[in-house]
């Protein structure tokens, strides 16, 4: 631990930053984690009068090492399965005392689509107040990179690797941004961090409704999916540039808005640069089976929601993350 | 702060500040300028990226002072440059490269309209003269440059008037007189001190020159034309291309022709075709051994002329006739009546060497009454015996100075391997800043060129594609010896070209570094002056993850290893 005495003049300069920080400096997280990045996007947007229960997982972990917190904002860890029930409890009783004051709750993909999933359910089936979100890395990175869920299909893991017998998870990714939007509540979303305009948009939005809601967050883990983590933002893009992560909005169970793929890629673009689906690239009939099982996913998402987009759109994948001098963004 | 356990395995949370995660850096981003391709590739030194940047944000008059550091004629060059910026413009990888040479063009003529002055020179002038020869681009540019430096200059011209080749080579509909007018009073009007009407080798000698000024800058262009015959063969009236394009600039009058064919692929003979066809001619045909410019056609295989003006030239109905020799003269006594082609090309050979190869049974004949060589021309060696020792050009190093005469620089057209005007005023600044550095006794600076920003390490992900504006032509039948044919650029056009510039190398503050990097490691800062961009790197906690570098549009981030 590297405790030189605090001398360094950029310590005034990050008081003086023109943005709303829920997370600082100092966090484990490892090199260009696609979750620090989305959470910090979350809190951003989110602002300071906001209570936070925290899902065991990565995010937690490596925040949180005791005694220091990267966290900036009330924040509590709830255990892996409960984060949903916490927040509903926070939420009742900011309700009782008559506060304004909004409640998130957080988890990874094991703690939103497997261990948490029945408390999520049951917050959503309440109505509480709350929006959820789940920061997607396909896997339980935290502990050695373990299948979940929301592991894409193919997709090699500590417990479902690619060898003689399998490809891989043999089975598909939970769609549980469905799943959700099946409480009928208000308003379930994904989004990608390759698009924090497009999150900052999606958390205000959430937060200015009345009721459940919930975000689902694709972020990469370099570790996790064996990429570089300059690549992080990349890889992202890709899944959405390729269809395999379709980024939608679903308000009471209905398909409300889709983000238009403007410049359409292969999946193997998105594959070829993740270690995890190497076995894939290997010369033989299984592997080409799957390449083409997976585009074949990628189709079918971009047929089942739509998401060619049929003109230049300032909110499609490539209109989305335009940038200009000075840095104005359109959210 | 100290950390204190109590029974219930409480602790006062502690700031993760404190925790200096740059400790885990292999490699730490950094800041770094790099030259656009636009910029390395200006003949004249322009960074056509600093002041697209300043164009984007409509401070027009400080994009102008930033083009007139390098090249104090923008008005002129912004029309008549073959624009080698645009060619190397990442963009047209894209899409299509940003309209950079009409940008030039518009922020010129503003500056004309507007009356706007050179920026301050350096210093009053001050110490020895310097002396410059020939008020051609190259000239001009050399002139100014000294003076912006403060050295006083003595520039001479052999005719009554500045301009050299600008005014008596390029036609007006090419550039209007009264731009170029504009242009050379402004330039003229600093501490320059003209000297018109003086020819050197009659009025005053080279040898005077080195005894009365510190160093002479020596831009007399290429002012005799090469001898031309076939076979001995040589009509009685022959015309030169250059010369026949000075009297026509000067008294405005063609013999009355019906078929001219005029030999050379250079800008000489695609203006004189114009000029020609302008004024009547009927059948006015190029030939050339060179290939018409098209893709896939490499550029030393090429007609060297503006590819702008060879697509005018055959909008207005010129005939070129490219990988086509003349064989032979068809004469009637020592009149030409038609001339015998033949397919001649370029051969490769071994390593570097080509040559000019022509096909047997490809002869055809073509009539013309009039045959013009615009072949290249040379130095008029008058006054300048002793530097050309019959060499048809100047000898000299990158920078002017001519081989074996020190304190003598030259550039522009006397060079010999220069071809436009804005090489020659490239040459001018060159040497001025050699002449400095000479006279300082100060070393030559590292002149290794700068490797531009390539296509591939921008981040194109973060721009949309988007057409370039067209530009204005004069619809050919409209077109005179006077009227302009190129048009401008409206100004939302010119701002919306900085918009597309992709800043190559540069930063323009999108935000992204600050926006993506994971570890809050990026800050943005309000001292404009902090690394030339809007933020700064806190390598306490930066860990060297290379996202912002790979998430930078502009390539402006590089990471480097840590030692």
């Amino acid at each position: 631990m590297n405790e030189t005495s605090d001398n360094n003049p950029l310590r005034e300069l990050r008081k003086l930053q023109p943005r709303f920080s829920g997370m600082e400096s100092g966090h484990r997280a490892c090199l260009g984690c696609g979750e620090a990045l989305a959470a910090r996007l979350v809190t951003e947007a989110a602002g300071p009068d906001v209570i936070y229960a925290n899902a065991t997982g990565c995010l937690e972990v490596f925040t949180t090492a005791w005694p220091e917190s990267a966290w900036r904002v009330a924040w509590m860890h709830s255990l892996f399965e409960n984060a949903a029930a916490i927040a509903a409890g926070m939420e009742a009783a900011l309700k009782r005392q008559g506060k304004a004051t909004r409640v998130i709750a957080m988890g990874g993909d094991g703690g939103t689509f497997d261990i948490g999933f029945q408390a999520l359910s049951g917050m959503l089936e309440r109505g509480h107040n709350v929006l959820y979100v789940c920061f997607d890395n396909e896997a339980y990175m935290n502990t050695g990179i373990q299948r979940s869920g929301s592991t894409p299909h193919a997709a090699a893991t500590t417990t479902s690797p690619a060898g003689k017998l399998r490809m891989g998870k043999r089975h598909l990714k939970k769609d549980i941004v469905t799943i959700v939007a099946a409480h009928h509540i208000p308003y379930a979303a994904t989004a990608s961090v390759a698009y924090p305009s497009d999150i900052r948009k999606k958390v205000r939005r959430a937060l200015a409704i009345d009721g459940p809601t919930f975000l689902h967050i694709h972020s990469p883990c370099p570790l996790g999916w064996g990429h570089d983590g300059s690549l992080s933002i990349e890889v992202a893009r890709l899944a959405v540039q390729t269809g395999l992560f379709p980024v939608i909005e679903l308000e009471r169970g209905g398909l409300a808005g889709v983000m238009p793929i403007r410049e359409l890629r292969p999946v193997t673009d998105y594959l070829a640069i993740q270690q995890r689906f190497r076995h894939l690239f290997a010369d033989n009939a299984r592997a080409r089976e799957e390449l083409e099982h997976l585009q074949a996913l990628a189709d079918h998402n971009i047929e089942f929601y739509q998401l060619r987009g049929t003109h230049p759109d300032t909110r499609d994948t490539e209109g989305a993350d335009t940038v200009t001098r000075g840095g104005m963004r359109w959210a | 702060m100290g950390m204190r356990l109590t029974p219930g395995a409480f602790a006062h949370p502690g700031s993760s500040l404190r925790y200096h995660t740059g400790s885990w850096r292999m490699q730490r981003p950094v800041h770094r300028h790099r030259a656009a391709p636009c910029h390395t590739a200006c003949p004249s030194g322009e960074d056509a990226q600093a002041w697209l940047a300043l164009v984007e944000q409509e401070r027009f008059r400080e994009a102008w002072e930033c083009i007139v550091r390098a090249n104090p004629l923008p008005a002129i060059t912004g029309r008549v440059c073959h624009h080698p910026c645009e060619h190397a413009c990442n963009r047209g990888r894209f899409d299509q490269p940003v309209a950079i040479h009409h940008v030039e063009r518009w922020l010129g003529d503003r500056a004309i309209q507007e009356g706007w002055d050179y920026p301050a020179a350096a210093a009053a002038p001050a110490g020895t003269p310097v002396a410059v020869v020939g008020s051609g681009p190259s000239g001009c540019s050399a002139a100014w440059h000294l003076a912006q430096q403060g050295y006083p200059v003595h520039l001479y011209e052999a005719l009554p008037v500045a301009g050299g080749l600008l005014r008596s080579a390029l036609p007006p509909y090419r550039l209007p007189r009264t731009l170029l007018e504009s242009e050379l009073e402004r330039l003229l009007s600093t501490p320059i001190d003209f000297r018109p009407a003086q020819r050197l080798g009659r009025d005053y000698s080279l040898a005077e020159l080195q005894a009365d000024y510190a160093a002479v800058y020596l831009a007399p262009g290429t002012q005799r034309s090469r001898a031309w015959d076939i076979d001995g063969a040589t009509p009685h009236d022959l015309h030169i291309g250059l010369d026949l394009l000075k009297r026509w600039v000067d008294v405005g009058s063609i013999p009355e022709w019906s078929s001219v064919a005029i030999v050379g692929g250079g800008n000489t003979a695609i203006d004189l075709a114009r000029v020609i066809r302008h004024a009547g001619v009927k059948e006015v045909h190029v030939i050339t051994h060179q290939s018409l410019p098209h893709a896939g056609i490499r550029q030393e295989d090429a007609m060297p002329a503006i590819v702008r003006e060879i697509e005018q030239a055959l909008e207005e109905g010129v005939i070129i006739h490219e990988h086509r020799g003349v064989q032979r003269l068809v004469l009637r006594g020592e009149r030409v009546v038609g001339l015998e082609l033949v397919h001649r090309k370029k051969m490769r050979e071994q390593q570097a060497t080509r040559r000019l190869v022509s096909f047997e049974g490809t002869e055809s004949l073509l009539y013309a009454d009039q045959v013009i060589p615009a072949i290249g021309q040379t130095v008029d060696p008058k006054g300048l015996e002793a530097l050309l020792d019959h060499a048809s050009h100047l000898a000299a190093d990158a920078v002017g100075r001519v081989t074996g005469h020190p304190g003598i620089y030259t550039g522009g057209d006397a060079r010999g391997d220069r071809g436009s005007v804005t090489e020659a005023i490239g040459d001018g600044r060159v040497a001025a800043l050699a002449i400095a550095r000479d006279l300082q006794r100060l070393k030559d600076s590292d002149t290794t060129e700068p490797v531009p920003v390539a296509y591939d390490e921008l981040n194109l992900n973060y721009f949309e594609r988007q057409a370039r504006p067209a530009t204005p032509r004069l619809p050919v039948d409209q077109r005179t010896a006077e009227a302009e044919v190129t048009g401008s650029l409206q100004r939302a056009e010119v701002v919306g070209e900085g918009q597309r510039c992709l800043s190559c190398g540069n930063c323009m503050t999108c935000d992204n570094c600050w926006t993506l990097c994971p570890d809050v490691a990026v800050l943005k800062t309000r001292d404009p002056e902090d690394e030339n961009s809007g933020y700064v790197f806190d390598y306490d906690y930066c860990k060297g993850c290379g996202l912002c570098a790979h998430e930078c549009p502009t390539a402006y981030i590089v990471m480097e290893d840590e030692t």
